[in-house]
């Protein structure tokens, strides 16, 4: 082998680093209109009024595009996974976080569409917001969320709330040697891809639209398109694959559908590029998560059991958070084998932003808490940090959360091999550690109904 | 007051390909009458290098050279479904894809050639843009001759075309979280030691190095992996020390709006990063890799709180961990009050941030 395993200069490094490499802005277009979005400037409000007569009948203007031109209004991105969809494509009646959309002008400039949105009458009844999900299930709490209330409440079907349990935990902690309890709290993280969302969308002769999109998932945004517009896969040509950084914010489709619109209604190109403000203050970001971990340990360092309580920042709307959610209750033993489990997740929705995908999605926040819990409870035990993590490292045929063998788990392999690179001794019966499954002294009584059959990965 | 070093561990997991899996990624490949070979594939690189690594994966599998693929992941009209480039798949399960549409070109290629030198294909192979007999390297054509022979002569095409799915997997029992199958594609793992440096006056932590262990299956393009694993490293520095989207939570204003009020990390801020890459071949990846992107991000945080309990002896679990954050932390141990509440077997850290401390709405505990 040659090729894979060379360090072969990127396919594409030359264009990204002259400025060559055409993104979506730099598309031009004949007759190409630029567009603007009108936001809701409330965290949690009624619409009461809207009135885009004085805007459309601007000179420039040549589309404004709102709610009532939304074939689909309401598409769950996870419809697909059996999700409910929950979020408006521009609010109708109320709006959720302060930076909604409501309406997108197309005009022969920005500055005419900008003036546009300025001239678009909204009248507003504001209502008291929520922010910190822990109040969340308070019943004084105001509702957020049409569709689920204050937290999602249809995980498989009907239960308001993402659980794990596995083995006793109940016997985990009367056995417990010593219980330690933590909360820690992540916070949201906006993605900064230097490319804002920005998107071209083309009427064609032929009927068909072309959409220049950023999106890092074409065939999703097309079919999220597709589902708003009401239209077959064939009418529409996603154009992209060529992104300007996106870690996880551009697989919303965040501006595709909306400057689709435009385009068809005013019947010419329309270009969409979201300001670096908009980026920051009204895209979809990394969510917070709240998790509490109780870990039951015995005095000679293994973890028997595991209780822990997420509580996951969805935003107004619930987007992926599901999807990360369950990931997240997937990976609540990090790269550790603990046999007896109790968790609970939820999905809480507040009036920010709605949180989406970033790198590392549902797990980021999670590993965190999970490793400085660990390293409190080494301490608590006064153990040596790396022989805490070897002893519960996951082992080749232990059982996940969901209780698939590991096929192939290198957490002893990466401790070790980080301890030679920063010169930790590690003891003999460290270093002298492996992945294979657990035998002997690795092997106590409380480990024995955890090891599976194996072909897990 | 001083500035005090401490060094903190972290070690993570992360899976490859969707939770749960059912994610298909599709790909189909044609040879011109030269011989060089076009890609088409859906999958959108977003910095990550999937262009050059998915085109690494076609030139090893037909056996010729790089700069002979062209990849075009342009447009849903020419190029096939693939799911995006999200949840670190786009090696793994969208190579997959490559992999198998360029094996068929292999065989189609092989086919042709076997017809013209008149030998077996089992007793051919292909490398460097050239077919050759097994053991008798002499005698062979090159690929560009066998795709010309292929247009002119046979009239034929080579294409391939190739798909893959890691059929999802479902909850079975929605109280335990039971799934039927794997619900990842491959799991990669990592650990790291972050070093720091913390100001007992200003409260301000500094970065001073992180080493990480990776074991990502296999590394296609080893300068890509290290490209992710460092871009990682410092987007985990802004995720531990500097970034927040809602500085004043709860509320939500005085929100950064732009490079100048919403800090990521800089030159400034760049520490020191050491890595080692370890190779640990997935059973189903492509040449046995695992995907990287994402979980690059996922151990510093982590590291970077240990190393700060270490070099004053506070633990700060509300994150990002600012310098006002640190102080009151140091205000607080000062004051006595930083010690976990102690009770028997129990020792319960961050009493205060519990949903406990907040609603009875939610009853939660041991």
């Amino acid at each position: 082998m040659k090729v894979v395993g060379a360090r072969l200069p990127r396919y594409d490094g030359v264009g990204h680093v002259t400025g060559r490499t055409t993104y979506v802005d730099d598309v031009r277009v004949p007759g190409m209109l630029h567009a603007a979005a009108l936001r809701s400037v409330h965290h949690n409000a009624r619409i009461t009024r809207l009135d885009t007569g004085a805007a459309a009948a601007m000179a420039g203007v040549h589309a404004v595009v709102t709610h009532a031109d939304v074939p689909l209004l309401v598409y769950g991105h996870l419809s697909g996974a059996g999700i409910p969809g929950d979020e408006p494509l521009l609010a109708k009646d109320h709006v959720r976080y302060r930076g909604q959309p409501i309406a997108l002008v197309a005009a022969d400039t920005v500055d005419i569409a900008r003036a546009a949105c300025a001239a678009i009458e909204v009248d507003y009844e504001e209502l008291p917001a929520l922010f910190d999900v822990r109040l969340g299930f308070d019943g004084d709490a105001p509702v957020i969320n049409d569709t689920f209330g204050n937290w999602y409440d249809q995980y498989e079907g009907n239960l308001d709330v993402r659980q794990i349990r596995k083995g006793d935990i109940d016997a985990a902690m009367d056995a417990a040697d010593l219980i330690v309890s933590g909360v820690y709290r992540t916070q949201s993280v906006e993605q900064v891809p230097l490319e804002t969302q920005v998107c071209v969308a083309i009427p064609e002769p032929d009927g068909r639209l072309t959409i220049h999109t950023c999106t890092q998932a074409m065939y999703f945004s097309l079919g999220v398109v597709c589902s708003h517009l009401q239209l077959p896969m064939s009418e529409v040509k996603m154009v992209g694959g060529t992104v300007g950084g996106g870690f996880g914010g551009k697989v919303d489709t965040a501006s595709d559908t909306l400057t689709a619109l435009a385009a068809q209604k005013s019947g010419q190109p329309v270009k969409w590029r979201w300001t670096r403000e908009e980026e920051m203050l009204a895209s979809g970001n990394r969510g917070p998560w709240h998790m509490e971990i109780i870990d039951a340990v015995t005095s000679d360092g293994w973890i028997l059991g595991r209780k822990m309580l997420t509580i996951h920042d969805a935003g107004a709307y619930g987007r992926f958070s599901v999807y990360g959610l369950t990931k997240h209750s997937f990976h609540h033993t990090g790269a550790y084998s603990i046999p007896n489990l109790h968790f609970d997740g939820y999905v809480v929705f507040t009036n920010k932003i709605p949180t989406t995908a970033m790198r590392g999605y549902g797990v980021t926040g999670l590993s965190t808490a999970i490793e400085v819990h660990a390293e409190r409870v080494a301490k608590e035990l006064g153990m040596d940090p790396y022989e805490f993590r070897l002893k519960n490292a996951n082992r080749v045929n232990d059982t996940s959360p969901n209780r698939i063998a590991y096929e192939d788990p290198s957490t002893v392999e990466v401790l070790q091999s980080l301890a030679a690179a920063t010169g930790v001794e590690l003891g003999d019966g460290l270093r002298a550690m492996t992945r294979e499954q657990r035998s002997g002294d690795m092997l106590p009584d409380h480990l024995v109904a955890q090891i599976g059959s194996g072909g897990g990965h | 007051m001083a500035v005090h070093r401490g060094k903190g561990l972290a070690t993570v997991e992360y899976p490859t390909g969707m939770n749960q899996n059912g994610d298909p990624s599709q790909a189909w490949i044609k040879v011109k009458p030269d011989g060089r070979v076009d890609v088409f594939s859906g999958t959108a690189d977003i910095g990550n290098g999937s262009k050059t690594v998915q085109s690494q994966i076609v030139a090893e599998t037909i056996g010729v050279p790089y700069d002979w693929v062209t990849y075009d992941n342009s447009n849903t009209d020419s190029s096939p479904m693939c799911t995006g480039t999200f949840a670190s798949r786009a090696t793994f399960v969208a190579g997959n894809a490559v992999l198998k549409a360029a094996r068929q070109v292999r065989e189609r290629i092989l086919a042709v050639a076997s017809r013209e030198l008149e030998i077996d294909p089992a007793d051919l192979e292909v490398a460097d843009g050239a077919v050759s007999v097994k053991g008798t390297p002499a005698k062979s054509m090159g690929v560009d001759e066998v795709a010309g022979a292929a247009t002119f002569v046979h009239g034929e095409l080579l294409t391939g075309d190739g798909a893959h799915l890691n059929p999802g997997a479902a909850i079975i029992d929605p109280t335990t979280g039971e799934v039927d199958k794997p619900p990842h594609a491959a799991i990669s793992y990592a650990a790291c030691t972050a070093e720091v440096e913390v100001d007992d006056e200003t409260g301000d932590v500094r970065v001073l190095s992180l080493t990480q262990a990776y074991d990502i299956g296999r590394a296609m393009n080893p300068t890509l992996v290290e490209g992710q694993i460092d871009g990682g490293a410092v987007m985990g520095l802004g995720f531990g020390l500097l970034e927040d989207c809602y500085p004043y939570y709860p509320t939500a204003e005085h929100r950064g709006d732009g490079m100048n009020t919403y800090h990521v990390p800089t030159m400034a801020e760049l520490p020191e990063i050491k890595n080692v890459l370890m190779e640990n071949p997935s059973s189903g990846g492509p040449y046995g890799a695992k995907g990287i992107g994402e979980m690059s991000n996922n151990a510093q945080p982590a590291a970077i709180a240990n190393a700060i309990h270490d070099a004053v002896g506070v633990w700060v679990t509300e994150f990002p961990i600012t310098p006002e954050r640190v102080l009151a932390a140091l205000d607080a141990k000062r004051e006595g009050r930083s010690e976990p509440r102690r009770e028997g077997r129990v020792v319960a850290f961050d009493e205060e941030l519990s949903i406990n401390s907040f609603t009875s709405a939610k009853t939660w505990g041991a």
